[in-house]
């Protein structure tokens, strides 16, 4: 077979790839602009024939979508901003030491990643109890984020650190810096990046959330987006398109967000891996 | 003439390795001293200890007089050249040379100026916008050396600054970097592992090996009176010739044993019948019409530059000689060979001290 015909072949298997693993995405929106005799229709099909845009306003308003969004807005951001703070600081010493004690460290943080959520919300959830957590729920819920993603941000931001060379901090030092002064003189700024896609990634995952905050919100008025989806669906729901309209609107911003940032995020996941 | 670093009995310990044994090394103010030796050796952790960078584990480190032992790099006052050279990605040139103005709050019209003139100077003022991405290696070595003389400090540092640079370049950027030394007054310490960089660049070199000083001196010293068969063997190129031999019963010849013995006279006494090594420099062997010389050697390998003939001989013991002269060589000729009896170097055969 020549190069070209080879390289069609791969382009065409890709595209059947793409395309099973997009249709449920596909099937989503299509599904929300859909009447509800075409939802149920045999066979179905695969473009709606009078597009439903009411469908939006009206479930934006009758779930109180906005307040849904806000909270997980507040989740993703508490996430975030509690992982890079203490991850960051975390990720450099992890990066800079090399012992036996932080091999064991290092190891300890990958054994936490393995854990479910499903597990681990049993003892988060009497642990916060007795701590009396459970009367501030967002914030517990920032907290088992931040336990439960912690691990991922720091094993990605310490390869960014160690894409930093050392001499660079040497020379700082030498240049009347001090230890402190050259990590964020220096350090950050070359590792910018990374933390920033690692956040990225950080924030997508906490807006999905939904084991901790269903199990630890109770007050509907708290819970974020993920959790309202759900209160949505019960054992003889029927109304998919307002399902799908909700999916639509809580997923569309993270996907152009990701869309916006792919080249970037690709480029910081394998920075380090090349050079 | 004051001393500006003095180490007195250093040593580096990393875990049970030791690293940097028992250093005794003095230098006075603007003085250029080379610090050479294999990979390995120690040299470049002698200079990070000198930077601060690496903490000594016992001795005395002198900065100008005072006691350095413990003092953080950004208190010593030192300014450092990196093998990587090191500049900050995420600046310009002006702000690579100022960086360390601005940290001591040197206002910025200031900084500005101090930056202009030395960018002046190493010939960098069209590239002071520039990001270090945008230069050439040559530039970008221009770069950190400004970095460094932006801030008269008390000792510049060089790890092995020219190992990036291709050969022509780097034989230019010797001369550069000898000549800004000169200028400044400055005091210089260089790492190197090239010993043709330590000899034309240095007034003192120091030959280091395993964590120890071989030798120190001036470069001429070391070439002709080297300590060891070590420093013999690393000065010099291409390398000294050793080989195997007896001193004779008069004490004032050596048996040398290639192919057969051959002996040649000393111009000092030495114990008969002791055992040693003579070190020959192939520089020091030179052609003679037949019957004259010391030594009558079968050629091996004939290598021309066109400047001078590397001849290889085919002894057990091989000996290279390096000719000036046209004279005509092939493989299988027996060519005779004299050496004038003050440069043979004698070493001892246990310990390799010069005898």
């Amino acid at each position: 077979m020549s190069d070209t015909n080879r390289n069609r072949l791969m382009l065409v298997i890709a595209l059947v790839m793409a395309a099973i693993y997009l249709f449920p995405l596909y099937w989503m929106f299509i599904t929300a602009l859909k009447s509800g005799s075409e939802m149920f229709a045999t066979p179905p099909s695969f473009w709606p024939s009078e597009p439903q845009w009411g469908t939006y306003a009206f479930v934006w308003e009758s779930r109180g979508m906005g307040r849904y969004l806000w909270n997980s807005l507040i989740i993703a951001f508490g996430s975030v901003t509690l992982i890079t703070v203490l991850g960051v600081g975390c990720a450099y010493v992890l990066a800079r030491y090399r012992n036996v004690w932080v091999d064991i460290g290092l190891f300890l943080i990958l054994m936490l990643q393995v854990l479910p959520a499903s597990l681990m919300i049993t003892p988060i959830f009497v642990g916060f109890s007795q701590l009396g957590m459970l009367n501030y729920p967002r914030l517990a819920v920032i907290i088992a984020i931040a336990a439960k993603s912690m691990p991922f941000f720091v094993v990605l931001v310490r390869a960014t650190f160690m894409a930093v060379p050392q001499e660079l901090e040497e020379a700082a030092l030498v240049d009347g810096n001090s230890r402190v002064g050259a990590f964020f003189n220096i350090v950050l700024p070359l590792a910018r990046n990374g933390i920033l896609v690692s956040a990225i990634l950080i924030f997508m995952q906490a807006f999905g959330e939904f084991v901790y905050s269903k199990s630890i919100i109770q007050a509907v008025e708290l819970q974020p987006a993920s959790v309202g989806l759900n209160s949505f669906m019960g054992p003889n729901t029927n109304e998919w398109n307002n399902i799908m309209a909700y999916a639509t609107i809580y997923v569309t911003p993270i996907l152009a967000i990701f869309v916006l940032l792919q080249r970037r995020i690709v480029s910081g996941l394998t920075s380090g891996a090349i050079k | 003439m004051t001393k500006q670093i003095e180490l007195s009995g250093v040593n580096k310990y990393y875990g049970a390795f030791h690293a940097l044994k028992n250093i005794e090394l003095s230098i006075e103010k603007g003085r250029f001293v080379a610090l050479v030796g294999p990979s390995g050796c120690g040299k470049s952790t002698l200079l990070r200890s000198l930077a601060g960078l690496e903490s000594i584990s016992t001795g005395d480190l002198k900065i100008a007089g005072e006691l350095m032992n413990n003092v953080p790099p950004r208190k010593r006052d030192i300014a450092m050249v990196f093998q990587s050279y090191a500049l900050y990605p995420h600046m310009t040139v002006e702000q690579n040379l100022t960086y360390s103005l601005r940290i001591r709050g040197v206002p910025k019209a200031q900084a500005r100026k101090a930056a202009e003139e030395v960018a002046a100077t190493t010939g960098l003022s069209q590239l002071l916008g520039r990001y270090p991405r945008e230069l050439s290696g040559g530039q970008r070595q221009r770069v950190a050396m400004s970095r460094a003389i932006i801030r008269d400090p008390k000792a510049f540092l060089f790890d092995e600054p020219l190992s990036n640079l291709d050969a022509a370049l780097r034989v230019h950027m010797r001369k550069e970097i000898r000549t800004l030394h000169d200028r400044l007054g400055a005091t210089s310490v260089y790492v190197t592992h090239d010993q043709i960089e330590a000899m034309t660049m240095a007034d003192h070199v120091v030959v280091m090996k395993d964590g120890v000083i071989e030798q120190q001196g001036a470069p001429l010293e070391l070439y002709d009176r080297p300590a060891n068969r070590f420093v013999a063997g690393f000065i010099g190129s291409p390398a000294m010739n050793f080989v195997p031999a007896m001193v004779g019963e008069d004490g004032r010849s050596l048996a040398v044993d290639v192919g057969e013995k051959q002996t040649i006279v000393l111009d000092r006494q030495l114990q008969p019948g002791r055992k040693v090594t003579a070190g020959l420099r192939p520089e020091h062997l030179h052609f003679v019409e037949p019957g004259q010389g010391v030594f009558r050697l079968p050629v091996g390998i004939v290598e021309s530059t066109g400047s001078a003939t590397y001849i290889t001989t085919s002894t057990a013991a091989e000996v290279t000689i390096v000719e000036t002269s046209r004279r005509p060589v092939r493989t299988g000729d027996i060519i005779d060979v004299s050496i004038r009896p003050a440069d043979v170097h004698v070493f001892d055969d246990q310990t390799g001290l010069r005898i």
